[in-house]
């Protein structure tokens, strides 16, 4: 194969992966089958579906509106997560309160979440920036379902472009619980359901994971052709770095196939090819 | 043996949020008072029901989502009928918080998820419009309380967040665990608005598809507005109970709505219109949300003739046509 020749490659390879296309193929490869995941709006839906068509054909998605089990349709058509083509071949459909209930009860393993902005401990920002909350320095969408999903499931993992300023040493506000101050047993002493929280973070350049005493977060892998240093200098906050820093494989051409050709042709969450 | 100390309940954690608190007898008496048991012909156009049934100052609840069987025509109508300082249950909302906000006509809003665009985040940072901080669960949770005739119900959500201290949740010391939870209060909203797919004239509604909480927002509100895209016979709802998602003494008033849920879609019927959705984005996004507002309410004097000359039969046609995955939802 030729070198560093931007666009597709003598055997008519893939061009570049886009920062999303690699968030959503880390995630996926997260994802094992057979179990329940609790799925997010946008990207954490591309994410399950990839899994779905790999490794994980019997992956068990539940949304919020109650739809458990769908085999989504594809072309994946954005905004359509409570629309037919998402729900599509479900096992069940049911409501809100019952499928909050089922992930209170202990039933669903993972919890996928997209967020705006995470701090050193996992706790999710999606309300406001500033000091103040009666002056908000500026308001984001509130806390949604996401709340719920990262206190009931097993194991939380979010996905966020790998940017600074996504990344702080505290978040202004706690819409959804991470590990909290990351005392021991913190979540358990607020009254959160034991042994849940956040599991995995997946940027668009790294992988991470949270370290068992601290709770704070560890990278656990970077991107190829990334060096650690590279990936800790563009997040405000100071991770923990495990012992052995796994290099991550990009996008393979098969993820990149599927994802291009048959989940979201029209690039609608993944982008537009090449933009990188 | 209960050690008496124990038995007294520790207050852990109060939210500062606001909500409305509603005696469960003050509410059963509204149940018994105002729920007619007659069958009576219901039907009404949304100009008759909202005028009747929708009031300045009213909390009202939507179901199910801006995308999917929302009761888009009935939101519309309020706009059009200039109400003000609602109340809004914001739990699955990206289009009617920001419109009735627009409108002016909404002055408070529980969030769950308080919708895109600036529009809304200028209303909230300059306090023209209150939040007070939910989940959709929690929100969700509220009614089922609300529908159950219960001042609360419990959940181990919103603990250890600002989300609570910013709610009107409370946390204390369960007894019969000693554990922290959270309690929610009951929401009873003044008015529910539901679309459904079929309804006869009594209020005997059929939605189909997954969903938020039609029933619990039902049950929960004192008065219910269904607006339906067919209307069908009664001898239908009784050669098939298991379908019915809603019976007809909760609701107060059936609207006759084909393509109610316009531009969010209807499963099984007709798809969302993503084009529209697209434009509606990019008008907030550019500040044109006023000539929105002209151009799908106020320029037109109701729902049929905002179809008719702002969106067009082939377009509805074509969001017929879209709409080819049948299965469950008739």
């Amino acid at each position: 194969m030729s070198q560093a020749s931007p666009g597709p490659g003598p055997r008519g390879s893939a061009p570049d992966p886009t920062e999303t296309e690699v968030m959503i193929a880390l995630c996926a490869r997260l994802l094992e089958d057979q179990r329940t995941a609790f799925i997010g709006f946008g990207m954490p839906q591309v994410a399950a579906i990839l899994a779905q068509r790999l490794h994980a054909p019997h992956l068990v998605q539940v949304f919020e509106f109650g739809a458990i089990g769908p085999i989504p349709l594809t072309p994946f058509v954005r905004n359509t997560m409570g629309g037919p083509a998402n729900c599509y071949r479900s096992l069940a459909w049911t409501n809100m309160n019952t499928i909050f209930a089922q992930a209170q009860l202990g039933l669903i393993d993972y919890g996928v979440l997209g967020a705006t902005q995470i701090d050193l401990y996992g706790n999710i920002n999606s309300t406001m920036l500033g000091e103040d909350y009666r002056r908000p320095a500026k308001r984001f969408p509130g806390a949604g379902g996401a709340t719920e999903v990262a206190s009931y499931c097993w194991r939380t993992i979010v996905i966020m472009l790998h940017e600074r300023r996504r990344f702080v040493p505290r978040v202004d506000f706690v819409s959804s619980p991470g590990y909290l101050d990351g005392t021991p047993g913190a979540r358990e002493r607020a009254g959160l359901p034991a042994g849940t929280g956040p599991w995995r973070i997946v940027t668009s350049k790294a992988l991470f994971g949270f370290d068992e005493e601290s709770k704070k977060i560890t990278l656990l892998g970077v991107l190829r052709g990334l060096s650690p240093e590279q990936v800790l200098a563009e997040m405000e906050c100071k991770p923990l770095v495990a012992e052995r820093v796994e290099e991550l494989e990009p996008p393979t051409a098969r993820e990149l196939a599927i994802l291009r050709e048959e989940i979201d042709p029209a690039g609608t969450i993944i982008g537009r090819r090449g933009k990188a | 043996m209960t050690n008496p100390e124990q038995s007294v309940l520790r207050l852990l954690a109060e939210g500062e949020g606001e909500f409305r608190l509603t005696d469960p007898d003050d509410l059963r008496a509204w149940m018994r008072d105002r729920k007619r048991r007659e069958f009576v012909d219901k039907t009404a156009t949304a100009r008759e029901a909202v005028a009747r049934l929708v009031a300045d100052g009213d909390y009202i609840s939507f179901d199910f989502s801006s995308y999917t069987r929302g009761p888009q025509i009935l939101i519309r109508e309020i706009i059009r009928q200039r109400r003000k300082d609602l109340w809004y249950c914001a739990k699955f909302t990206l289009m009617e918080s920001t419109l009735l906000v627009a409108a002016g006509c909404c002055s408070r809003i529980d969030v769950g998820f308080l919708g895109l665009g600036d529009t809304l985040n200028r209303a909230v940072e300059e306090g023209r419009v209150q939040v007070t901080e939910w989940t959709n669960g929690t929100l969700t949770l509220r009614h089922l309380a609300g529908a159950m005739g219960l001042p609360f119900l419990p959940t181990r959500a919103l603990l250890g967040t600002d989300t609570l201290r910013y709610s009107g949740a409370r946390v204390v010391e369960d007894l019969f665990t000693g554990k922290p939870i959270a309690l929610v209060p009951a929401v009873n909203p003044d008015v529910g608005l539901i679309h459904v797919h079929q309804a006869d004239i009594y209020g005997n509604a059929r939605c189909f598809g997954p969903g938020v909480s039609p029933l619990e927002t039902a049950m929960a509100s004192r008065k219910v507005i269904i607006s339906a895209d067919e209307i069908i016979d009664p001898e239908d709802i009784r050669k098939d109970p298991g379908r019915t998602t809603i019976p007809y003494y909760l609701v107060d008033a059936v609207v006759y709505a084909p393509f109610g849920a316009y531009p969010g879609g209807l499963p099984g019927a007709y798809e969302m219109d993503h084009e529209h959705f697209a434009e509606f984005f990019a008008s907030e996004r550019r500040g044109g949300i006023q000539e929105y507002l002209e151009r799908y309410i106020f320029s037109v004097e109701f729902h049929e003739e905002m179809l008719e000359r702002r969106v067009g039969l082939a377009r509805l046609a074509e969001l017929r046509r879209r709409a080819v995955i049948k299965e469950g939802y008739r």
